[in-house]
């Protein structure tokens, strides 16, 4: 007898012949990612995965509240839609109703003020004498005898008791929701381009909640930004990683490039200038890193450089394609997004590019072919290129 | 490495480093409170401590009381005052450009009831005497800084408890000298002040200590309850550690106030000449303490000229911090009438006795690098 946790999987069930690998994925993913929790056995039953402790003393298995941080990570491997904490234990029908009765006591212990509750059983195994329905009527009716106070009841119950009987036997109560998606690592890798803001977090989280890895770049300009900006990206990619699991981060040294920019090339444009810049360098890292995609945090008209216009003029310098997750939300919806994934508060953190001598105070919102050409003439692009690609610091997070 | 944000904190100097080393390693380390011999050790060491801090700031040693630093000093000053002396009324005078430690205090006080009169300061820093006058009659408390820690004003103390003697005897004074100490004469018999607060890590010695100074036969009340160590005045268990580090640093400072007082003053004055002759703006008034010069500078943002700065390993601060939402500027030189652009350019420069000539100079050889490197526009 122990504790387990069970996680359910959610689109990968829907698979057809690669489910298999979906699955693999998975499991690789979750190991990955509760690597701090001591040795596990992760092994998998149809649509559930079952996480067991090898070692019996392993802490984050002493109870349901002791196991509140190992059962958050799972909810954070995407593949999984809700996870619950489970006791396992061997034994007959007598073995499972004594079971289903002690741990209702515990649970009453904690919550004495229920009073409603249904019993839902299943049965992997099929050879077991009586079925599910059979199960739930004899354990609720044990339950009713030992605590008098309670009753059952079909619709919104107070409680629901889950009695799962395979190989072994599971009683449980109550799940926490997780963030579904695919495994990360059934797609292709793409390089988010990530700011200090908290668009470009949401727009990694989001492509890694369809499977892929990632890796970030992030443009740095010391002294026009800060140290602690760059330390702000570093916190937002550990955060995203918590998704995406383990990623490369790119940081270039961006100030000669901007330097250069801002005293030859023409100021309302200059936003337009540096994003096309910033895709070419983010680009050449995608290849060097065998990225398919970029992605950025991108929604239509919330800033000057994300209107229609400018987007077309951003977008024409790269081949790759630009993955924008967030071009369709409201702000309000991404920063709600932001918050459920933590990284919220460390995006509003005041250290965002005090460069505002770079911010033009009325720049171009509707740039043309034209207003392009006029605005590089006087820059080398390919240099800026080049001297980008030159200085870059990468960080494994 | 150039370290002019001595207004900030400074390093601790050699005299606390060996002090606190040779003590951490003795059996000085009872509770003076024990009343076996380690206890009565500490305690006689302790009562030493604070005769001598006491004497070298020309106080009585029942008049000094040791604090964690320079804020629970205002905090106890102030809220103490008032607390213990409602009857005496309920109206205080200060400026708006004290300290966080005293404005917080004041603001709490005025959603109590209290009336707080904020005289204006003009462009040097200086408040208004004739509004002090006008106000004076009914007043209970008046809340000054000696000297500005923005911008190195100096306070025109001896006009003020002048007028406070004519106009209103009753009216006490506190003096925040957090920024004054070791830079000048501070005789607290003679200065006319009832209440005054002192910090350890701004004159060379280390944080977590900090001194109160309260007259005799002026009452305030404890904002620390407990075991009434210190005469009740601030409970909890005496560190004598903290305590002599602050007598270390002191006597430190004060031997080598009037050398070091002389080189900082042609530090500043070169530094003014050469910042100006380039086109950036002095903040800090003609007269006012020359371990504080505050600097506007053309075409940088503060935290850029900030940042620009640290790649060289000069270190000086800023109280402007620029987000491309909320743009802070110093509400101090905003109370000066200075201009919100200006401002926003504000650099503080701040020293100690430990900065050179040559580093002033190194100093402005780096501007003109920085210059020629990132201005843009």
């Amino acid at each position: 007898m122990g504790n387990v946790i069970l996680a359910r999987m959610g689109e990968v069930t829907l698979k057809g012949l690669n489910r298999g690998n979906f699955e693999t994925q998975l499991k690789h993913n979750l190991k990955w990612r509760l690597r701090g929790f001591g040795k596990l056995d992760i092994y998998q039953s149809q649509s559930r995965i079952w996480i067991e402790p090898k070692e019996e003393d392993n802490p984050n298995f002493a109870d349901g509240e002791a196991a509140q941080d190992i059962m958050k990570a799972v909810t954070q491997v995407f593949g999984i839609v809700s996870v619950s904490f489970a006791v396992k234990f061997e034994g007959d029908f007598e073995v499972i109703r004594k079971e289903a009765v002690e741990y209702t006591r515990v649970l009453l212990q904690e919550h004495p003020e229920y009073k409603t509750f249904k019993v839902e059983a299943r049965r992997g195994d099929k050879s077991f004498p009586m079925d599910s329905r059979e199960i739930s009527a004899e354990a609720g009716g044990d339950i009713i005898e030992a605590f008098p106070q309670l009753s059952a009841k079909m619709k919104d119950p107070d409680f629901i008791l889950n009695i799962e009987v395979r190989d072994f036997n599971y009683v449980y109560s109550g799940k926490i929701m997780a963030h579904r998606g695919l495994p990360v690592g059934t797609a292709g890798k793409g390089m988010l381009l990530l700011s200090g803001g908290i668009d470009s977090p949401v727009a990694g989280y989001m492509m890694a909640s369809r499977g892929m890895p990632l890796e970030c770049v992030y443009f740095h300009s010391h002294p026009y930004t800060s140290d602690q900006a760059k330390d702000k990206v570093i916190e937002l990619a550990r955060i995203v990683s918590g998704f995406s699991g383990t990623l490369k981060l790119h940081i270039v040294n961006f100030t000669e490039i901007q330097l250069d920019m801002v005293r030859n090339s023409p100021q309302d444009m200059i936003t337009i200038t540096m994003r096309r810049v910033m895709l070419q360098i983010a680009e050449r890292l995608a290849q060097q890193n065998n990225c398919k995609c970029l992605i950025t945090g991108e929604s239509l008209g919330q800033v000057a450089s994300q209107t229609l216009e400018a987007i077309n003029v951003t977008n024409e310098v790269v081949k790759m394609p630009i993955l924008r997750p967030l071009i369709g939300l409201d702000k309000q919806d991404t920063c709600d997004i932001s918050r459920r994934i933590g990284a919220f508060e460390t995006s509003i953190l005041p250290y965002e590019d005090c460069c505002t001598i770079f911010v033009a105070k009325h720049p171009k919102t509707h740039p043309t072919k034209d207003d392009v050409i006029n605005a590089e003439k006087n820059i080398n692009i390919p240099n800026m290129i080049e001297l980008g690609l030159k200085d870059v610091e990468t960080i494994v997070i | 490495m150039i370290y002019y944000d001595n207004s900030a904190t400074t390093r601790p100097c050699d005299e606390v480093r060996d002090l606190v080393t040779e003590q951490l390693a003795s059996d000085l380390f009872g509770n003076p409170g024990s009343l076996h011999k380690l206890g009565v050790a500490a305690d006689k060491e302790y009562k030493r401590v604070t005769a001598s801090v006491a004497s070298i700031l020309g106080a009585k040693p029942d008049e000094i009381f040791f604090t964690s630093c320079g804020s629970e000093s205002a905090n106890t000053a102030i809220r103490g005052f008032v607390s213990r002396n409602k009857r005496s009324g309920s109206k205080i005078i200060s400026t708006r450009t004290e300290h966080k430690a005293t404005l917080e205090v004041l603001s709490l006080l005025e959603k109590e009831g209290y009336e707080v009169v904020y005289i204006s300061v003009g462009r040097d820093g200086k408040p208004d005497l004739d509004q002090i006058r006008e106000n004076i009659a009914d007043c209970s408390l008046m809340c000054f800084t000696h000297v500005n820690n923005e911008t190195g004003a100096i306070l025109p103390l001896e006009d003020i408890v002048s007028i406070r003697n004519t106009l209103n005897r009753k009216c006490a004074i506190y003096l925040d000298c957090v920024q004054s100490l070791g830079k000048l004469a501070i005789d607290l018999g003679k200065m006319g002040v009832e209440m005054a607060s002192f910090s350890g890590h701004k004159i060379h010695g280390i944080k977590g200590v900090g001194v109160l100074y309260v007259k005799n036969n002026t009452r305030i009340d404890p904002l620390i309850l407990g075991g009434g160590q210190q005469k009740g005045m601030r409970s909890g268990t005496e560190s004598l550690l903290l305590a002599s580090s602050f007598e270390a640093a002191l006597s430190a400072a004060v031997k080598a106030r009037e050398e070091a007082y002389k080189n900082i003053r042609e530090i500043n004055s070169y530094l003014r000449d050469e910042l100006a002759k380039r086109g950036n703006i002095i903040l800090s008034p003609d007269d006012a303490l020359p371990f504080v010069l505050n600097c506007s500078f053309r075409g940088f943002q503060s935290e850029t000229m900030l940042h620009c700065l640290e790649i060289y390993d000069i270190f000086v601060s800023t109280v402007s911090a620029c987000s491309s939402k909320a743009k802070k500027v110093s509400y101090v030189l905003l109370e000066y009438g200075i201009d919100r652009m200006i401002a926003s350019n504000a650099v503080r420069l701040s020293f100690s006795r430990e900065n050179t000539m040559e580093e002033a100079e190194e100093f402005i050889k780096t501007v003109d690098e920085i210059y020629a490197k990132y201005l843009v526009g």
